[in-house]
């Protein structure tokens, strides 16, 4: 039953990726990204991994795709502009390169799927065998005594970060206006 | 929370190993709140340089008393990483005195410019001093997350914007191969501790890690511009705001390369050639796509990926012989703080001449700058004979110091191609040294008038520090 709920899970998240990437449309897109995110929240539960799945939801599934349609909604209202249905697919507009990009994906997929294959066999089985603890791997006394001795470094510089990153975004998007010498704005 | 665990995380060394960061985080937020006042925001230029050499000064400390690690061995504060530190601040702080006056003075947002400047070199302290994959990851943000939003800060030009544009989805390309990496290593040893993982690398990792670890070292060498991942470089260099250029060309290569020094020993013996290999054919990569260009910001950005196969020999040789590691990281240091001073010089003028146009970056306009601005030209020459490794100047002794760790580590093929690939490098400097003194000015060109005091100081300090490398390396070496 676990077993069958994973392969389930995984098929679902692939092909929701590869729709992602695929779809013309980009509410499809932002719908198959969702489904995505949910079916990696079933696998997450499944691994053990409570907390993760539940922040899986309310953070990606939640706040990061009403953001994502709201961009989607604001910036294209009007759906795909007539030229791009000509069939003029911009991801497949050059078909040398783009065979050449799926050729090195292929590589480096498969050389890093057998890499994979061959290292789950030497990875030994842990102690207690591969029993899950009830309250899951990443139970929350853990996981917050982790996060705020061992790694309270990577934690604190994350929020310099965040910061950094608000102050960017405005910087790139803010609508400019040119400030006079004497500190008046004017338009 | 448990008291222990406080003494036993958040003490005195601790306080001491991060006090550089706090120091810049603290400035940061200082020049945020500084915007909201005209009074204090007047003494912006005060709390940037105060900030800089508030945490060079506890970076200088560290040197004197280093903290080996901190934070449950996350963090290391050890001499080297301290040495980093004073590299990544002098080159942020070249960049910044170069971007006072580059920008219009009605610009908006150069508050917010110097914040994110300040940002930079956090991200950088993090990468050089991480013993812990988290921890690298976050400081490779922290530096490149402010970096994509510098290189397209003239949203005005369309070539700053590209730049911007070309830097974010190749730098988010190698941070997805980088997590990747992290992801497999993770899942065949069961930790990210650099420590742990060389215990696990000595006692052999399974193909799992090796492919994780090929991922990591792959977005390593995006990041340090080695072929062949260097192709974003010409284009991003030139068409960024120039005293960012210098930032990404000096401190964030530094950043990346201090990193690859140290997680080393987690690659597989057999990689040193196959590291060698991809040096020699960077410097090949970036001295022949130099020869033929005719932007002087272009022409620097290809000796930049040449450069940068030249500290990959460093890689190289300590991944061979594995007792070098003292050797390779103080040529390392040694090589990055002349480059610092070198190619922060060399694009500092660039951007001090591109106040009088921007068609100052061609080589062309530069004809007769020798008599129209001897000095500027005197100075120019001085960078560019320091990047073609000529002696007497720290960029010579730099390179002597790389081959011979090179040679120490049995390597001599790669190093002979090396010095042949320095002297074809030659040709190029000289190519610009001979337009600024030997050709006539064209008459089209105006000259370069611009006066500015505070380019003028950093250029003579930075002049000064390559003299002062080649003729009296020790009093540098004395410090490593």
């Amino acid at each position: 039953m676990v077993d069958l709920l994973f392969y389930v899970a995984a098929l679902v998240a692939v092909l929701t990726a590869v729709g992602v990437v695929l779809a013309r449309n980009p509410v499809i897109s932002v719908v198959s990204l969702l489904t995505c995110f949910g079916s990696l929240a079933v696998i997450y539960l499944l691994a053990g991994f409570q907390f993760l799945a539940a922040i899986q939801i309310l953070v990606y599934g939640g706040a990061i795709m009403v953001l994502f349609l709201f961009v989607v909604m604001l910036l294209n209202l009007g759906g795909l502009s007539p030229e791009d249905e000509d069939g003029d697919d911009p991801l497949f507009h050059d078909r040398r390169r783009s065979a050449g990009g799926l050729a090195v994906a292929v590589a480096l997929g498969s050389a890093s799927l057998i890499g994979i294959l061959r290292g789950a066999r030497h990875l030994a089985e842990p102690a207690n065998g591969y029993a899950l603890p009830d309250e899951g791997f990443d139970a929350l006394p853990a996981l917050a005594e982790a996060m705020f001795t061992r790694y309270s470094l990577p934690f604190e510089a994350a929020s310099v970060l965040l910061l950094a990153t608000t102050v960017g975004v405005m910087v790139l998007a803010k609508r400019q206006r040119a400030v006079t010498p004497a500190g008046e704005k004017r338009p | 929370m448990n008291p222990d665990l406080i003494d036993q995380y958040f003490n005195a060394e601790c306080a001491a190993a991060l006090a550089p960061l706090v120091t810049l985080a603290g400035g940061l937020l200082l020049l945020i709140v500084a915007e909201w006042f005209e009074p204090i925001n007047r003494l912006r230029p005060l709390l940037f340089v105060g900030s800089i050499l508030g945490a060079a000064w506890a970076e200088v400390a560290l040197l004197n008393t280093p903290v080996p690690a901190v934070l449950g061995g996350t963090y290391s504060a050890d001499k080297a990483s301290a040495m980093w530190g004073l590299v990544f601040l002098a080159s942020t702080l070249i960049a910044w005195v170069h971007a006072r006056s580059y920008y219009r003075k009605s610009r908006p947002f150069l508050g917010e410019h110097d914040m994110l400047l300040l940002a930079a070199p956090m991200g950088m302290m993090m990468m050089a001093g991480a013993l812990d994959l988290t921890v690298f990851f976050i400081g490779l943000e922290l530096l490149s997350i402010p970096l994509y939003c510098l290189a397209s800060f003239r949203r005005d030009r369309s070539e700053s914007v590209e730049a911007g544009l070309k830097y974010f989805v190749l730098g988010a390309f190698s941070v997805g191969l980088f997590l990747y990496g992290v992801a497999l290593v993770y899942a065949a040893t069961g930790t990210l501790s650099l420590t742990a993982l060389s215990e696990a690398a000595a006692a052999g990792f399974s193909p799992m890690a090796h492919v994780g670890m090929a991922f990591i070292l792959g977005s390593l060498l995006f990041k340090l511009s080695i072929w062949p991942f260097h192709l974003w470089v010409p284009d991003v260099y030139q068409g960024a705001p120039t005293p960012v250029t210098i930032l990404m060309a000096t401190g964030t290569k530094a950043a990346a390369l201090a990193f690859t020094l140290r997680i080393t020993g987690l690659l597989p013996e057999s990689s040193a050639g196959l590291i060698a290999l991809l040096a020699v054919l960077t410097m090949a990569a970036g001295n022949l796509g130099a020869l033929v260009q005719s932007n002087l910001k272009r022409l620097l950005a290809y000796s930049g990926v040449a450069h940068a196969g030249t500290l990959l020999l460093l890689v190289a040789a300590q991944r061979a012989s594995g007792d070098l590691s003292y050797e390779a990281t103080s040529a390392a240091l040694f090589y990055m703080a002349a480059y610092v001073a070198t190619a922060g010089g060399a694009f500092g003028l660039l951007a001090w001449l591109e106040a009088d146009g921007e068609h100052f970056t061609q080589i062309e306009s530069l004809k007769g700058l020798g008599r129209r601005r001897p000095g500027m030209a005197a100075a120019m020459t001085l960078f560019l004979l320091s990047l073609g490794g000529i002696p007497a100047t720290g960029g010579f002794l730099a390179k002597w110091m790389v081959f011979s760790v090179t040679l120490d580590a049995h390597l001599t093929g790669y190093a002979i191609a090396g010095v042949l690939m320095s002297i074809i490098a030659l040709a190029y400097y000289l190519r610009v040294i001979v337009a600024m003194y030997m050709e006539p000015a064209s008459d089209h060109v105006a000259p370069p008038t611009a006066k500015r005091t505070d380019a003028l100081v950093a250029t003579a300090i930075c002049a000064a520090a390559v003299l002062l490398m080649g003729i009296l390396p020790n009093v540098f070496l004395g410090l490593i």
